[in-house]
């Protein structure tokens, strides 16, 4: 079993250097070929008054004019030796920049990941559980809703009541606990909608089990079958969700950044993508490419602990698989 | 930092009071003159703003980003200039004490203030003086370290002649280098910041000036904390304190959204919201903030009009264009009282501007005469056409003015009743880089949003002499034209120069080359009314250099 795991997880880093190479060059395609690019969209402001004679000497000496799979080669090369070279914008380090913004994004993303865990908890619980007169039914609708509000209007809601009404947050203080606290609100609202729905999915399957009826036959508590019974085989979807919504935790965190002024990974790239800045773009697709394979390898890694049904492909068999039924490929887990 | 007062318990009722009561301690700073030193136990003396602004631009490397809009508010903290530009135009000494030239204005010799030095110690002398043209000149561009693209480019070299004097030489007249050296991108930085590597002078607490603050910290995009140097003493004299600043820091917080930056100041959690929206401007002066609404030298916003394009190759109608805008109404219904008139095409501050509001009228009935005689017949549509061709003009919005949109939507309705036909076209700035430019094919009015410093720079702009940026598509076909611009450029003096500078905007405005919108105000400050003794340059940048805050 261990070594289907280092198998399964070595195979697996071989495709994530390969996409993540992929989604390097993919990136210099599609910067390139827009008009346009950091150095010269400032040369060309007319109100920095350079001659075209000056624009095109100070394009030459930063290597702007070489073509394109030349760029590229370079740019590649570097890119291979670890070197991810200077932001076009700033003229800094691309690793600086990311390193000064990386943390801020891992808090907000972690809490608005949390935040997001444990609402969708409260409403799957409430959803069986809840007494039908305390609003049942309605906590069935709260999914649609979080999913229908964009997260920028959740976060200026948020930050006009708590921040300036309340003054429980300074504005100009976005690393704050509290302001913190807020934005993984306004993050966390539209993806524990997506979790809630498949939690509440699986646990209406999951309830309708034969042990679910003996577990209420034998008394046991509302809280206990859920936390104890329910709850395990319900998540193993749940898993997948998370895996996917990670996507959305980076893109969702451009405009909560945006909003609670926040400086993190999305407002470096939202800086980045308006200027053009292509190494800093490249950099940070790189990134995302790095992360989306290892949270999706980690979630596959997770399910044979979650069920033990779920074995990995190209493990050895413990058993003849035509006695083994319920087992299945990480490839096809089930979902629902 | 100083803790406002939470604002949980801000009520209506409340924020009167303390405005009123703000509003009183104003009055009373501002009723009390500066001394020209500070003394330890200074009442005035002590505090921290926050400045909260929508960006804090790109790269740091002083060449690079002090033109910037947003970077240059840091610069002017951090950094010193050898004259100062007031609001006015105004240039008076500043570590640069005195100067002279010769007849031609192409030398001149600048007499330095002594005992000035960097915040990394060096001294500020004629040599850092030299290193410093030296490289706003020529840059180093192979480094990535831009020229100052306004910086004269008739500049030949400087010279020190003793550590407080420096002779600089240009290989033409340059009337204009005085002003310019007041100008955003002439700020005097350690002769060791120069020297270092691009990638170390784009860390900003890496750059040593002769400011009244230096950096505290910093973070790329996020903020810039700025402390007040307490050996600072050489302020300059035209703000009326040359000790150092009173403010102990200087916050500017990146804030991108408008109303969280206006919010964050009505709500007491900072002091000064920068580029807030025209039309919230009445609500706040109302509610007791302190609204400035600096105008830079510079030109109006306006067209400049493409001669070689179709119909506005024909004089009538360009000067039909001048008269069919009513400027009035864009005031009153775009912008506030706040903004003012286009008297001319260059803004009414402007040392050598003149009056010429009355070619500037709104006279439909001429619009209407011009357009006849020129051949242009109103159809049953409403729209004039000449040869099936219709009379139509197609705008592009300046993306780098908010309200650019929204005046050509009010201007397209005002041409739109007198026979024109309008095509607003809206780009994002890199697009509008690459598609919009003087002169171009499709460009029959590029729309000017422009800072100089001194008018002299005005006229060889305006053709395409001497790398000019032919902004009327004109090349060298008009005679006139070109003999003011030769005129002007080689004025030894502002006595000569001013009547040709009159009479070049009067002949520009009768000619219809230029189309005048309004005056404008590229940097609005809504401020805190505890905030007082703040003071605008020439370019509208805001120093708190001079600044108190009350309790």
């Amino acid at each position: 079993m261990r070594n289907a795991y280092l198998t399964y997880a070595a195979k697996r880093l071989v495709q994530a250097v390969v996409v993540i190479l992929l989604a390097y060059v993919f990136t210099f395609v599609v910067v390139s070929i827009l008009p346009g690019d950091p150095i010269t969209n400032v040369l060309r402001n007319p109100q920095n008054g350079f001659t075209e004679t000056e624009i095109e000497e100070i394009i030459a000496a930063q290597g702007l004019d070489k073509p394109v799979l030349v760029q590229l080669s370079t740019s590649l090369s570097n890119f291979l030796t670890g070197d991810l070279g200077l932001s076009m914008r700033t003229n800094r380090p691309v690793t600086t920049l990311i390193a000064e913004v990386l943390p801020s994004t891992l808090v907000l993303a972690s809490a608005g990941l949390a935040v997001a865990l444990v609402l969708a908890l409260v409403i799957a619980y409430g959803t069986r559980f809840l007494p039908k007169r305390f609003g049942q039914g309605l906590l069935r609708d709260f999914p649609s809703l979080f999913l229908s509000v964009p997260n920028f209007v959740i976060g200026l809601v948020l930050i006009h009541a708590f921040g300036f009404q309340l003054g429980l947050f300074r504005v100009i203080q976005p690393d704050s606990f509290w302001a913190t606290f807020f934005a993984a609100i306004a993050l966390g609202i539209p993806i524990s909608a997506q979790i809630a729905e498949v939690l509440i999915a699986n646990l209406d399957h999951e309830s309708e089990q034969e042990y679910a009826a003996v577990a209420r036959s034998r008394g046991i508590g509302q809280m206990r079958l859920f936390a104890k019974h329910l709850l395990k085989p319900s998540s193993l979807p749940v898993v997948t969700v998370i895996a996917l919504t990670i996507g959305e935790l980076l893109g969702g965190s451009l405009i909560t950044e945006t909003v609670f002024g926040r400086n993190g990974i999305g407002s470096l790239v939202q800086r980045s993508v308006t200027t053009q800045d292509l190494p800093v773009l490249q950099a940070v697709v790189s990134l995302a490419a790095v992360v989306f394979v290892l949270v999706n390898l980690i979630a596959d890694l997770v399910y044979p602990l979650l069920d033990p049904r779920v074995k990995l492909l190209g493990a050895p068999e413990r058993r003849p698989a035509a006695a083994d039924e319920s087992s299945v490929n990480v490839s096809k887990v089930v979902t629902s | 930092m100083t803790e406002r007062s939470s604002p949980l318990s801000l009520s209506r009722r409340r924020l009167l009071v303390t405005t009123a009561a703000a509003g009183a301690a104003a009055i009373f700073a501002s009723t009390t003159s500066f001394t020209p030193a500070l003394s330890a136990d200074d009442p005035r003396k002590g505090g921290d703003i926050t400045f909260l602004i929508d960006s804090l631009g790109d790269t740091w490397i002083p060449n690079n980003s002090a033109i910037s809009s947003f970077q240059g508010h840091i610069w002017g903290h951090v950094t010193d200039k050898l004259v100062y530009v007031d609001a006015d135009g105004k240039v008076s000494p500043w570590l640069a004490e005195r100067w002279e030239q010769n007849d031609d204005a192409t030398q001149f010799t600048l007499h330095l203030k002594s005992g000035v030095t960097f915040s990394d110690g060096t001294p500020l002398d004629a040599s850092a003086v030299v290193a410093n043209l030296d490289i706003w000149y020529a840059g180093r561009k192979s480094e990535g370290i831009n020229p100052i693209g306004l910086f004269p480019k008739t500049y030949d070299h400087a010279e020190t002649v003793d550590a407080a004097t420096v002779k600089v030489f240009f290989k033409k007249p340059t009337l204009g280098f005085i002003p310019t050296l007041g100008y955003h991108g002439s700020i005097l930085i350690s002769p060791k910041t120069i020297a270092a590597p691009a990638a170390q002078q784009a860390d900003l607490s890496k750059t040593s000036g002769s400011g009244p603050y230096v950096v505290d910290s910093w973070k790329e995009g996020d903020f810039v904390t700025l402390t007040r140097r307490e050996d600072y003493n050489w302020g300059p004299a035209a703000v009326g304190h040359t000790g150092p600043a009173f403010l102990d820091t200087i916050t500017y917080k990146l804030v991108s959204e408008p109303s969280l930056r206006v919010a964050s100041v009505q709500s007491g959690q900072a002091d000064i919201a920068y580029n807030a929206s025209p039309q919230e401007l009445q609500s706040l002066k109302e509610e007791g903030f302190t609204i400035a609404t600096p105008r830079y030298l510079g030109f109006v916003n306006g067209w400049a009009i493409n001669t070689k394009l179709a119909p506005y190759d024909d004089v009538k109608v360009r000067q039909a264009l001048q008269a069919s805008i009513n400027r009035q109404e864009i005031i009153d219904t775009v912008y506030t009282s706040d903004w003012k008139l286009a008297t001319s095409f260059i803004q009414s501050n402007v040392p050598g501007a003149t009056d010429h509001g009355d070619l500037l009228t709104y006279d439909p009935a001429k619009a209407e005469r011009l357009l006849d005689e020129a051949g242009w017949v109103k159809g049953a549509d409403g729209i004039r056409t000449k040869d099936g061709k219709p009379l139509s003009l197609t705008l592009h919005s300046n993306p780098y003015l908010a309200t650019s949109r929204s005046i050509d939507e009010l201007i397209a309705q005002q041409l739109g009743k007198l026979g024109w036909k309008i095509d607003i076209r809206a780009y994002d700035v890199v697009t509008y880089g690459q598609k919009v430019t003087y002169g171009g094919p499709a460009v029959p009015a590029y729309e000017v949003t422009r800072s100089f410093i001194d008018a002299g720079t005005v006229a060889s702009i305006l053709t395409n002499a001497n790398n000019g940026e032919n902004w009327f598509a004109l090349g060298e076909s008009d005679a006139k034209l070109n003999e003011l611009r030769d005129r002007i450029a080689g004025a030894g003096s502002v006595e000569i120069r001013n009547p040709l500078l009159d009479e070049l905007q009067k002949y520009v405005l009768e000619q219809g080359y230029f189309i005048p919108r309004t005056q404008i105000v590229q940097r609005i400050y809504v401020q805190s009314p505890r905030l007082t003794g703040e003071t605008y340059n020439g370019v509208a940048y805001a120093s708190y250099y001079t600044a108190t805050i009350s309790d």
